[in-house]
């Protein structure tokens, strides 16, 4: 098709409401840098987004600019990049105690001391380390567009609510909100039920104060015969058997 | 109420600059990022989910994605707003379908949110004027022609699925759409270019 009889449909394009052969046509004159094409498909994107623009007004609560600082980079999350700095700050101190120690004849104790906490803040950086490994596995799956999403909890006003995701090769992610942290001594465990099989465990987790949780099961994940992914109340150690009800169930 | 969103869009530091300081990981650049968009964000998720709680966690995941495709994008060239509202849009309604039981539109959701996309697109284009001005034009359209604009973007709505809902024939409902998105170009087509 030529541009001119394309031009109509620049806006159903950019709307997601071309169908074909004219969204095949945008396409294709867009991948081959279509000088017309580009900049009439770019303004009907600019028209679209006025559309979302105008959506009333609303004031967004406090605490999700909290959750959103949380992501990593932001504010709360810089702490990463400042790790190396405190295992070196932490050395620092260690070098300085031991200085002190001998010339005060305390060396033993102050050593022992500085040890004790060296080995929190590298037990400290281990943790973030582990956590970032996390965030990261969440990431990919989220950024699979063939991963297979379901919603739990969105009909019901109560808690627990939100999104499994199941990916192929990356594996299974959970986001879940109003999930109250576990009682003392007990623990969240996730199971994959496969059809027809016995409930597979995917790890513990726990929920943060605010009632939110992201858990990630990695590695590949048979999505088609997988029929549901629940969550458990279990004991501190976690189960081989599920504790039933479910406090929460995800059917594909 | 809109006023406090538009001038930090309009006065703010340059949407490049921030581009690169996300690029670079600023601890900072992230809640410059949401102050400035946060409020658009999430109105827009809330008009399409309509449920806070549910708004909360697609705003979460928008920016979340914004941070992580962010090297992507050109903030020479590229607009952030327009970008940051179809990632919003295509969170809302990726959950709107699931919710659904819907399957997941993948090859749309990656086609429409590309950075690519937003490339050269006008620097300040969500000022209030044009916001105001698209307002005005909304409001001109007839009531059927309005619903399925409303339906298509808020929703997601393909026109087949319009015309179920409407309970009209496809055609119709292609006519409605076609001559509402000419009125709004004929009306905003001197804004958007400007």
């Amino acid at each position: 098709m030529t541009c001119d009889e394309l031009l109509d449909y620049y806006e159903l394009y950019a709307l997601g409401l071309a169908e074909d052969p004219e969204w095949s046509e945008i396409r294709a004159h867009l991948a081959r840098n279509c000088p017309t094409c580009i900049p009439g498909v770019r303004s009907a994107r600019e028209l679209i987004s006025l559309i979302g623009a105008a959506a009333p007004a609303v004031e967004p609560p406090s605490r999700l600019r909290d959750r959103v600082l949380a992501i990593p980079g932001g504010q709360k999350a810089s702490r990463w990049n400042w790790s190396p700095v405190w295992a070196v700050v932490a050395a620092c101190a260690l070098i300085a105690t031991v200085i002190f120690s001998v010339r005060a004849h305390r060396a033993s104790a102050e050593l022992a001391q500085a040890g004790v906490e060296l080995g929190r803040v590298q037990a400290e950086s281990a943790s973030q380390s582990r956590e970032l490994a996390r965030l990261n596995e969440a990431f990919a799956i989220l950024n699979q567009p063939d991963a297979r999403q379901v919603v739990f909890g969105g009909a019901t006003p109560q808690p627990p609510r939100g999104r499994v995701f199941l990916d192929p090769k990356r594996g299974v992610l959970l986001l879940a909100s109003n999930l109250p942290p576990a009682p003392a001594g007990k623990i969240y465990e996730m199971w994959v039920i496969p059809k027809g099989g016995k409930p597979v465990p995917a790890g513990l987790f726990q929920s943060t104060p605010d009632g939110t949780a992201l858990h990630v099961l990695p590695g590949a994940v048979n999505v088609a015969s997988t029929a549901a992914v629940a969550v458990t109340l279990e004991q501190a150690s976690g189960a081989t058997v599920p504790n039933l009800p479910p406090v929460l169930a995800a059917a594909l | 109420m809109l006023l406090p969103l538009l001038l930090a869009i309009e006065f703010g530091e340059n949407d490049a600059d921030l581009v690169k300081r996300l690029q670079r990981r600023d601890p900072r650049a992230m809640a410059e990022l949401y102050n400035r968009y946060g409020r658009l964000v999430y109105a827009l998720i809330l008009r399409v989910v309509r449920d806070g709680g549910i708004a909360e966690d697609l705003v979460q995941e928008t920016f979340l994605r914004v941070w992580n495709r962010v090297q992507g994008f050109d903030g020479e060239k590229g607009c952030l707003a327009p970008w940051l509202l179809a990632v919003a849009r295509n969170r809302a309604i990726d959950y709107l379908r699931s919710a659904a039981g819907h399957m997941r539109n993948a090859v749309e959701v990656s086609d429409t949110e590309h950075p690519a996309g937003f490339a050269d697109m006008e620097k300040d284009l969500l000022n209030s004027d044009k916001v105001r001005r698209v307002r005005v034009a909304l409001e001109k359209l007839s009531q059927n022609q309005r619903a399925v604009i409303e339906l298509a973007y808020f929703e997601g709505l393909s026109q087949a699925e319009m015309a179920e809902r409407l309970k009209q024939p496809l055609g119709t409902v292609k006519t409605w759409v076609r001559t509402a998105l000419r009125s709004l170009r004929d009306e905003l087509g001197t804004a958007v270019t400007a």
